[in-house]
């Protein structure tokens, strides 16, 4: 019996070591531990030993039975996770195949570009403000100190409403409306359109700005260079430099035109700065007394300044886009660039 | 206006290179918009002298000459020019010269003979066309000059932008000006000196002002025995060099003065002045007169003109007569110098379409001062270039003569405005050099009286001397800080987060944004088929446009972004999903609008995420999900008759009761009229509606502790019914205890009778406060299952 019981032990190892899947494992499985199978026949002899024979070959059943047990586990472990990866290997995909993207838009550039100068000042403690488009000669122009025979009024350049009104040539109305209502101290960004009787590569009709205002009881030129020279790193960069030069506005006294080094060569001169390695961006000036006095506030009490600069412009320094009435043509394969 | 590096110098001295120069200038406000170098063409080419000409052995056409260009050995060089002949001064191109027409020249054999130089032409040389011969040059400058300097071309020219309220910087002493400012150096002025003959001008001609008020000054002289003729070299060099044309002697003197001194000129021919006198007065109504162009011109009553004792012999500050200009006839000169009214000069030059150097310096207001000097500079330029005499005295009217200008200025109200610490004396120094006169005042310590010049109309305050004082001592020079007040407590504005919402939104939902013209074509409504009666066609127009397609202001977007889907078609893009966030323009409002438009193929376009058609669902969806940004669930849709649509696909998006916008499908024929060849789905919204209803007030909600119970319930129910009116009664029926209800399934087909549709629901039934039981749900259910039998007819479908 006990040579019987070896030799069980034997052959069922040697099957299992050919067994390739888990349906032959299992008949082999019943073959052996089935009701009819070679071990459990065996087992069922045991009833014929003797009482000094039985627990001996009880012990070595017990442990042909525990031993095989365990090889039939491993052969069916091994098996499963044999099977798994030829799963998985059957289930493999050609990655290159493309992602399904989920849809994803994007903002109009002249907008990105908008958004990130408020975001700038508005940061350094201005509030956007915004106000109508559609104005009066009365804060258009005389409010902010224009002359009445002065060019900028004409019909090659401002857009005239037939209803007497025009559009806004620049967005420095909202400030007098903004000093008119409200008491210093004011810090102001003024975003949106504005309009000017212009159209060619570097003009649109309608354009961006975004004006800024700042009156206190005693605001100075030097702090208007800082509030610039801040913007400018921001949006520019960390290492470009600023340069103020005297110009004339009617609304602002002193005024100046602001530069920047110019982002193609950095500063060196190249075409882009006209080989002066500077780039114009934006206007600016302390607020004249005359404006201060059409809002009746008292510029011995209080000083200011302004600023103002279009986006168009500061965007395309980025992006340079040759004919800057692309913006407005909407078409998407222009957007999706941006 | 152009100056020249070298002029400027004639009235100042300064040491700076014309970059420097043009530095300098920049950060004083005078901006120079570009710096170009003469005679850059010319390197390389210099003066040479033909010492000896003989024939060349083995060419007819050609000669050898011997040519001293100030070296030891004179050069040899073969030439073909016809008008060579010894003794003669002409350009020589040295070896490794390049010329204009790019040609490099080199030492070589013109048939079998050595050439070591080229003689030039004026062609060859880039200036002018005349190919005819060598150029020839003045017998008696020197071999070996540089040809740039020879012919005064080794000079640099600047281009100057001169903002309006500087007309004192339109000349060159007006720039020099400047650079004393910059350098302290004095002017250096032409000096003048008349020799005048025995007769009084007084005997010879008058002048009258009628107009006092547009003429503050007119001053004359007259000057006999003239000859016309060119003027030499170096008068027509210096006004080609600053871009100016070159006429005859006395013309050219009186735009040499001009852009000296900023001080327009005129001259007229002395006989053809009716009585010889001059009358200045405004024109009469219709009365013409023929200019200097050759123009006849209609004036009217508000012009200015000169005239003699019966006629316009010019219009005032703007241009001259023709039939009084000076021509090679002229004899006798009367030369005018006057001062005019700005705003009367650009009122008829505006009306006229003239703009000259006089006009344009006369517009911007011209120094009455300078009226005299300038005068007596051109008269004795005049005597010197083309003889005569003058006679004696000027006559001079100045009806106009005004005091100069003073005001107090502050020293430290300088500082106050800059945020600098300047010394008083610091301030004192910069306004003298810029010619202003100090005084200290007698009333206020550290402050001054300033006298202005008259040349300095533009300073009348305390603030234009203090932006004088900031732009000398330099802007750069100013320090940069941030500002010290307070910041203003910031106001939030609800109706900017909505539009940041649903910005954010949209573009995450894959949609682009469109930003176009506030114009529109008045066409565009009846193109979207509005209404006649819809007020949306009541636009605001333009009274000078630039173009048809631009003359009204839009009231709605829509018409925009189908124009921006034709033109996106029309160049084979056909995935169309826009969107647009603007002000539009109604009833004297500019409400802000939020449009979008789906059109042609949407997704991803390849395997495993094909395109799909849009449809209404898209769009509605999407506008669902904009409500829902603003935290908006009290709205509704509801069909509409708007033509722009499909008669049932539309409409219109209901908050509570207020109509606060439309969705829908494109009409085809809104569709044919834009060329789309697929259909397209828009959608705009009120966006102060949605601000003034938007709450982002978030509140918690508690997350449900009892577990919900879920019942699919399908009905059918008559096809014309809408999706809706089951959800209402499902609602109402359950009250709290349906938590939502969601349509899953619409079926119309073999499965329902004709007329019939089936709907499938998921209810969710919950309670708050303790876990359903089936038998509660169920007695719900049943509940439901029965009103809506009974109120729609709706039969279960099982
Ligand atoms: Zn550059």
């Amino acid at each position: 019996m006990k040579a019987e019981l070896e030799a069980i032990q034997a052959t069922a190892l040697e099957a299992l070591k050919d067994v390739k899947t888990t349906d032959v494992l299992e008949s082999l499985r019943i073959e052996y531990f089935g009701r009819r199978g070679k071990l459990t026949d065996v087992m069922k002899g045991m009833g014929q030993l003797s009482k000094e024979e039985r627990p001996i070959i009880g012990k070595l059943a017990n442990e042909v039975r525990a031993s095989l047990t365990e090889a039939f586990e491993a052969t069916k472990t091994a098996l499963e996770s044999q099977q798994q990866e030829q799963q998985l290997h059957a289930e493999a995909v050609d990655i290159t195949l493309p992602g399904r993207k989920p849809a994803y838009g994007k903002a109009h550039p002249v907008m990105q570009t908008l958004e990130r100068i408020e975001a700038i000042f508005t940061q350094m403690g201005f509030q956007v403000v915004t106000g109508p488009e559609v104005e009066t000669e009365h804060y258009n122009f005389d409010a902010l100190n224009t002359p009445s025979d002065h060019p900028a009024r004409d019909l090659h350049d401002t857009f005239y409403l037939t209803d007497g009104h025009l559009l806004r040539t620049h967005t420095s109305p909202v400030q007098i409306r903004v000093m008119e209502n409200q008491k210093p101290p004011v810090r102001i960004i003024v975003p949106g359109k504005a309009y000017r009787v212009d159209y060619d590569v570097s003009h649109t009709p309608m354009f961006h700005q975004v004006e800024g205002l700042l009156v206190d009881r005693h605001v100075t030129f030097s702090e208007l260079k800082g509030v610039l020279v801040s913007f400018a790193r921001q949006m520019f960069g960390d290492q470009t430099q600023m340069r103020f030069r005297p110009h004339f506005f009617p609304f602002t006294e002193p005024s100046a035109e602001a530069d920047i080094s110019c982002t193609v060569c950095r500063g060196k001169g190249c075409r882009s700065c006209g080989h002066t390695g500077w780039i114009e961006i934006l206007g600016a000036g302390a607020v004249d007394p005359e404006v201060f006095r059409a809002v009746n506030y008292n510029p011995e009490e209080v000083t200011g300044f302004a600023f103002g600069m279009g986006v168009e412009r500061i965007a395309n320094l980025q992006f340079r886009i040759p004919d800057i009435r692309t913006f407005y043509e909407n078409d998407l394969r222009f957007l999706q660039q941006f | 206006m152009n100056v020249t590096l070298n002029w400027l110098k004639n009235y100042i001295d300064f040491e700076f290179s014309a970059d420097e120069l043009a530095d300098r200038l920049t950060m004083l406000g005078v901006e120079v918009e570009s710096v170009k170098q003469l005679g850059v063409a010319l390197e390389g080419i210099v003066v040479g002298k033909v010492n000896s000409i003989s024939p060349h052995p083995n060419a007819d056409k050609l000669v050898l000459c011997q040519v001293d260009i100030g070296e030891q050995d004179a050069l040899q060089i073969v030439c073909g020019a016809p008008n060579v002949s010894e003794r003669m001064s002409v350009p020589v191109a040295t070896i490794g010269t390049e010329l204009s027409s790019g040609i490099t020249i080199k030492q070589a054999k013109l048939r079998g003979e050595e050439s070591y130089g080229m003689l030039c032409s004026e062609r060859e040389l880039g200036i002018s066309e005349d190919a005819a011969g060598l150029m020839e040059l003045s017998s008696d400058t020197s071999v070996g000059t540089p040809l740039a300097e020879a012919l005064g071309l080794d000079d640099t020219v600047f281009e100057l932008e001169i903002t309006p309220n500087r007309p004192d910087c339109l000349s060159l002493i007006g720039v020099a000006r400047e650079i004393r400012a910059e350098t302290g150096n004095e002017l250096k002025l032409p000096e003048v000196n008349i020799r005048e003959n025995d007769t009084d001008i007084r005997e010879v001609t008058s002048v009258t002002i009628d107009a006092p008020d547009l003429c503050p000054r007119y001053a004359a002289r007259v000057i006999r025995g003239v000859k016309i003729g060119e003027s030499p070299a170096w008068l027509k060099q210096r006004l080609e060099s600053v871009g100016i044309g070159v006429i005859n002697n006395i013309v050219d003197v009186t735009n040499f003065v001009l852009m000296e001194y900023g001080q327009p000129l005129h001259a007229f021919d002395y006989h053809k002045l009716g009585e010889n006198r001059i009358v200045v007065r405004r024109a009469a109504e219709g009365e013409q007169i023929t200019t200097l162009d050759e123009e006849e011109r209609e004036l009217t009553s508000d012009m200015l003109v000169i005239a003699d004792a019966n006629k316009p012999v010019a219009l005032a500050g703007v241009m001259g007569g023709y039939d009084s200009e000076i021509t090679d006839e002229t004899c006798d000169v009367l030369l005018e110098s006057a001062n005019f009214q700005p705003a009367s000069i650009r009122a008829t030059g505006k009306k006229l379409g003239m703009h000259t150097e006089a006009s344009y310096r006369f517009e911007r207001g011209v120094d009455p001062e300078a009226v005299i000097p300038a005068l007596n500079r051109a008269a004795q330029l005049i005597v010197e270039l083309a003889g005569g005499t003058v006679c004696e005295g000027i006559i001079d009217v100045y009806p106009g003569k005004s005091e100069p200008i003073q005001i107090q200025l502050r020293s430290d109200r300088v500082n106050f405005i800059l945020g600098t610490a300047l010394e008083a004396t610091e301030i004192e120094q910069i306004l003298y050099r810029l010619g202003f006169g100090m005084e200290a005042s007698q009333l206020e310590d550290s402050s001054y009286q300033v006298t202005v010049p008259s040349f300095r109309s533009d300073i009348t305050r305390e603030i234009d001397l203090i932006e004088e004082v900031a732009r000398v001592y330099g802007y750069d020079n100013i320090p940069t800080t941030l500002p010290k007040g307070d910041i203003p407590v910031p106001v939030s504005d609800i109706s900017v987060e909505v539009r940041k919402h649903i910005k954010q939104f949209l573009l995450g939902a894959g949609m682009m944004e469109s930003v176009n013209y506030s114009f529109s074509h008045p066409n565009c409504f009846d193109k979207v088929r509005l209404a006649a009666d819809n007020p949306l066609r009541d636009a605001l127009k333009l009274r000078n446009p630039l173009s048809p397609e631009m003359s009204i202001l839009r009231t709605t977007l829509m018409p925009s972004l189908l124009d921006n889907a034709q033109h996106n078609h029309n160049h084979q893009i056909n995935n169309i999903a826009l969107f647009e966030m603007s002000t539009v323009f109604v009833k004297g409002e500019e409400p802000w609008r939020i449009a979008g438009i789906l059109a042609g193929e949407i997704g991803g376009g390849v395997y495993g995420d094909p395109y799909k058609n849009p449809d209404f669902f898209d769009i509605k969806g999407i506008v669902e999900r904009v409500l829902e940004v603003c935290c908006l669930t009290d709205y509704a849709f509801k069909k509409t008759e708007e033509p722009t649509f499909h008669p049932g696909r539309n409409a219109a998006v209901l908050l509570g009761d207020r109509r606060i916008g439309i969705l829908g499908e494109v009409h085809p024929e809104v569709l044919e009229i834009y060329e789309l060849p697929y259909k397209a789905y828009l959608f705009e919204l009120d966006l102060e509606a949605l601000a003034n209803a938007a709450d982002f007030s978030k509140r918690f909600e508690p997350i449900p502790i009892y577990p919900s119970v879920q019942r699919d319930l399908a009905i059918v129910v008559d096809k014309e019914m809408q999706s809706d009116t089951p959800i209402d009664i499902i609602y109402s029926t359950g009250g709290e205890l349906v938590d939502s209800v969601r349509l899953f399934d619409v079926y119309v087909g073999d499965q329902v009778s004709e007329g019939k549709k089936s709907l499938a629901y998921t209810i969710t039934y919950h309670s708050a406060t303790e876990t359903l039981t089936d038998k509660d749900v169920n007695n719900l259910h049943d509940k439901v299952v029965k009103r809506l039998n009974q109120e729609l007819g709706a039969e279960l479908r099982l």
